[in-house]
């Protein structure tokens, strides 16, 4: 894109829309799709991301998406599917999100067959569901084990054919504007000329997914940095449950690379070293099918207790994932890509040979705060920030609570891009005028970028990357304890010191990606130290925040929602409700 | 390997009639000899009548496929004698030389940087290149993203083969504790490794790579599922694993001599599409990729094929379509003269 080849010391672009979709994952190309629709193409919408739009992380979900498709024959129901989601989030979700997501995901499954995605089907051409932790009838819809990779690529072809959207591929946004309590636009940097612009809109959606490289040894791209949510926190607003971050258990060692849940769906067993399907002790009934905080506290616990290997080039212990009693047939027809990245990856093959897997970060169930409907709230009193919705994983809806139930992200991220964009269109036909930017601001957003370019610091902003989640990974991971965590929180606060001494070496124009990796550590450094305060706080454990001094869940203090904000000096904290409708929370065994 | 010696005749013989085939055929409809053009192009399809449309794929196909399987399968067996010592069981660090061929946007000219880089049993050539960004050299662009083969991000030319970085052990790749990488030249160049994808995003869109249906009222508020069978998924599905990572186009002799060619990884997804049987459009889709810059500038030199890091066979898919164009020009050919 070389449309505005404008350089820094000149006039900053100001270009405008009706409406953002910042990210360009399920959830943005989904909003996009249906608020197209809802409007019968007469919004202007540009979608602003920094990768190449059909790149998002989102192609790497594997294992598929939840949806009761066919209740007659499988005895399943929209109400047991929405029991499991809320018993798997151990009650912290808010019930009225989740009758919302259960309602609306079967026709979600099959909007994506309308667009293409190539479902797996059984002989008589119905899309078949496989098996996932925590679900209790098999729920999930599939596309091999490329579930994300096939809706993306969908999604990409159906948006790139709409004429009224515009998708600035490879733009970084990297200041969100407010005024008066609603959304003016976004400071978005041109990765490929360098070149700044402020794009103005009446509405944003802010679709960018979570902040799993919070960690090192994380099964997310490099990409999920969290830079919406960093936004959304240092624009002033709140955050919500970012205490909360999902370790999935099967994570391959030692890169981190995901092994889709749908392994163990498919019959896939846990072994410690001693050779036994150690889940027994943990989840009699459902065993390697537990939820994902359940297994992965398992498998920790096990490795403790002198049942781990040890893998010997990184150092991190393990357990094993053995698939080999599948056979063939099952693995290439339904676990295609985990066989290929074993294989390409570390040399081993599942059909032949035992995986060595460890839990690895891989879900921000906490977010943006938002209300039910994904409208980006101010305040702990649900007062929603005019023209902005948060969506997908950044935004906390929130329908997964502590923990998420594996598959119900792809359908939070359709089930809400479609209620996102419907919603957008609907609030376009009463608000018609832009809110204007003064010169003031324009000029301030321009200095931003050349800056901090300009800045002669001394220190390697990749070392503070690194130390950052070598502290992450050291305190936060499955279990917690009181002294890790402020361990980190010190940790943390003298990273934010030194990264005011950071020096970006790269003073080119065209694709700086020093520049760009810089802007994603300040977001970083910000979601850190909120994590961290936001664990430290929650005295319980509760889904994936498990406390070694607090083992027990406490509904009596804690049955409520963090919420966190920036102020003047440091962070504050405050406390919304959980809604619960019919679901009364009980003791949580499996 | 006699085998495919064998085959060689096979492959190559009724290929070469395509290219005159289709010459005469361009000039035919060049000077407006429609009539003429169609019953030339009738009888001289004669001999591939004989084997019928499915003969055809086969001769062609099947050879091409065995001739892919029995180079996969060499290329395996050296990849196991020559591994014992390679093999990701050895510990310890190695320093490997990275060779990095960098554009600069300023000069626009390629200039070599090289770098030692401490490499493990398992480091891929993009963690190479992160660590080379981290510790050594900041200013070293490159695209990457998941890491694991599915966003298509890292496409680079890695030992003068187009490849993802992500996929590429670094210990397998490197001749002599050296690796050489350099960006995609069949793209236009931006940064360092980094090339320009508006072109190649553009011919994606030109052969409209989305579910044509008539109803779309249905299409976005859904009701019900779409029938599709096992075989029917089967006809689209190794096409639809295309990432979109460039390697194929970067590769075809054909795109990088003649740029308005619409390339492999365009014409394999318009194929995706047309054999969908969700998919309505029809052969509204054949007459818009019967076009020289559409299936007939492709040579057949399958070296998309050859690079593509998920199996997709744009080379297959390709041929593909040529045979449903012909096929459709045929039957519309009785419709006039009944």
């Amino acid at each position: 894109m070389f449309i505005f080849n404008i350089g820094y010391s000149f006039y900053m672009e100001i270009l405008d829309f009706d409406l953002i979709i910042l990210g360009s994952g399920i959830a943005g190309l989904t909003a996009a799709i249906h608020a197209t629709n809802a409007s019968k193409g007469q919004i202007k919408i540009a979608i602003v991301t920094k990768l190449h739009a059909m790149r998002s992380h989102s192609v790497s979900a594997e294992g598929g998406i939840s949806g009761v498709l066919y209740p007659d024959e499988t005895h399943d129901s929209t109400e047991l599917h929405a029991y499991d989601t809320i018993k798997g989030s151990d009650y912290l979700a808010d019930q009225d999100a989740v009758e919302l997501l259960v309602k609306n995901a079967p026709t979600e499954v099959r909007f994506f067959d309308h667009i293409g995605v190539s479902w797996n089907r059984d002989d008589k051409s119905k899309i078949q569901q496989r098996a996932f932790g925590g679900m209790s009838i098999p729920r999930t819809a599939f596309a091999a084990d490329k579930t994300g990779f096939f809706m993306m690529r969908a999604l990409y072809d159906e948006v790139s054919n709409m004429k009224n959207i515009s998708i600035f591929h490879e733009h970084f946004a990297y200041n969100l504007l407010i005024d008066k309590n609603k959304f003016v636009g976004l400071s978005v940097l041109d990765l490929a000329t360098g070149s700044s612009s402020i794009f103005k809109a009446k509405t944003a959606i802010v679709a960018t997914g979570g902040a799993s490289r919070l960690y090192s040894f994380t099964t997310t791209a490099h990409s999920t940095t969290g830079d919406g949510i960093a936004l959304v926190y240092k624009a002033g607003l709140p955050l919500k449950d970012m205490e909360f971050v999902q370790f999935h258990p099967t994570a391959l060692v030692p890169n981190g690379i995901l092994i889709t849940e749908a392994a163990r769906g498919e019959g896939g067993y846990l072994l410690n070293s001693k050779g036994e399907r150690f889940m027994e002790k943990y989840a009699k009934s459902k065993m390697e099918l537990a939820p994902r905080d359940i297994v992965s506290r398992a498998i920790i616990t096990e490795m403790k207790a002198g049942n781990g290997f040890k893998h010997e080039e990184s150092g991190l212990g393990y357990v094993n994932l053995d698939l080999r009693h599948l056979g063939e047939k099952t693995i290439n027809e339904r676990l295609p890509m985990i066989k290929e990245i074993a294989q390409k990856s570390i040399d081993l093959d599942p059909i032949k040979d035992l995986l060595p897997i460890r839990p690895a970060a891989h879900f921000t169930m906490g977010g943006i705060n938002t209300d039910i409907f994904g409208r980006v709230l101010s305040d702990e009193n649900k007062t929603p920030v005019n023209g902005l919705w948060a969506i997908g994983e950044c935004g906390c809806v929130s329908v997964h609570g502590s923990n998420r139930l594996g598959s119900n992200s792809l359908s939070q991220c359709s089930v809400w891009g479609r209620l996102a964009g419907n919603a957008v269109a609907k609030y376009l036909e009463l608000n018609k005028s832009f809110i204007n930017i003064s010169k003031d601001v324009v000029s301030s957003e321009e200095r931003t970028i050349v800056e901090l370019l300009d800045r002669k610091g001394n220190t390697n902003p990749y070392f503070i990357k690194s130390e950052l989640q070598k502290t992450m990974d050291e305190n936060l991971y499955v279990y917690r304890n009181k002294e890790d965590m402020l361990k980190a929180r010190r940790h943390i606060a003298d990273l934010k010191n030194a990264f005011k001494d950071i020096y970006i070496q790269d003073k080119g124009k065209v694709f700086n990606t020093n520049l760009r990796d810089v802007l994603e550590i300040e977001n970083l450094l910000e979601l850190a130290e909120a994590v961290t305060i936001c664990a430290i706080n929650r005295k319980e454990s509760r889904g994936a925040h498990a406390v070694v001094e607090y083992p027990n869940r406490d509904d009596t203090n804690w049955l409520k929602h963090t919420v966190i904000y920036k102020t003047n000096n440091g962070t504050g904290i405050s406390y919304s409700p959980v809604k619960i409708t019919s679901w009364k929370p009980e003791p949580r065994v499996y | 390997m006699k085998e495919s010696w064998v085959s060689l005749p096979t492959i190559y013989v009724p290929m070469a009639g395509i290219p005159i085939l289709l010459f005469l055929y361009t000039i035919s409809v060049l000077s407006g000899l429609q009539l003429i053009s169609k019953i030339f192009l009738t009888l001289s399809m004669v001999g591939l009548l004989v084997f019928g449309v499915s003969g055809f794929r086969d001769v062609y196909i099947g050879s091409l496929l065995k001739k892919s399987t029995e180079l996969k399968r060499t290329l395996k067996a050296n990849k196991e004698e020559g591994q014992s010592n390679i093999k990701p069981t050895s510990t310890g660090a190695k320093l490997i030389k990275f060779n990095v061929k960098r554009f600069n946007p300023e000069t626009q000219r390629l200039e070599e940087s090289i770098y030692n880089v401490e490499t493990d049993a398992f480091s891929n050539v993009l963690d190479g290149l992160l660590k080379i960004k981290a510790e050594t050299d900041p200013t070293l662009s490159m695209r990457y993203s998941c890491r694991m083969g599915i966003c298509g991000s890292c496409g680079m030319v890695i030992n003068g083969k187009p490849s993802l970085a992500c996929e590429n052990n670094v210990w397998e790749n490197a001749k002599n504790g050296e690796i050489s990488i350099a960006p995609m030249l069949g793209h236009p160049l931006l940064k360092d490794l980094v090339t320009d994808f508006d072109d190649f995003f553009e011919k994606h869109l030109f052969v409209n790579p989305y579910l044509f249906r008539n109803d779309l009222n249905e299409k976005y508020h859904p009701t019900k599922q779409y029938e599709q069978t096992k075989e029917e998924l089967d006809k689209f599905l190794p096409f639809s694993y295309c990432i979109m990572c460039g390697l194929c186009v970067d590769a075809c002799p054909v795109v990088n001599t003649n740029p308005e060619f619409i390339g492999p990884q365009a014409l394999s997804q318009a194929y995706r599409y047309y054999a969908d049987s969700r998919d309505e459009a029809g052969e509204a889709r054949l007459e818009h990729l019967d076009l020289l810059k559409g299936v007939w500038d492709c040579e057949f030199a399958a070296s998309c094929s050859d690079v593509c890091p998920k199996g997709v066979d744009p080379a297959f898919a390709i041929q593909l379509l040529k045979t449903e164009i012909i096929k459709n020009d045929l039957s519309r050919n009785k419709d006039i003269k009944s």
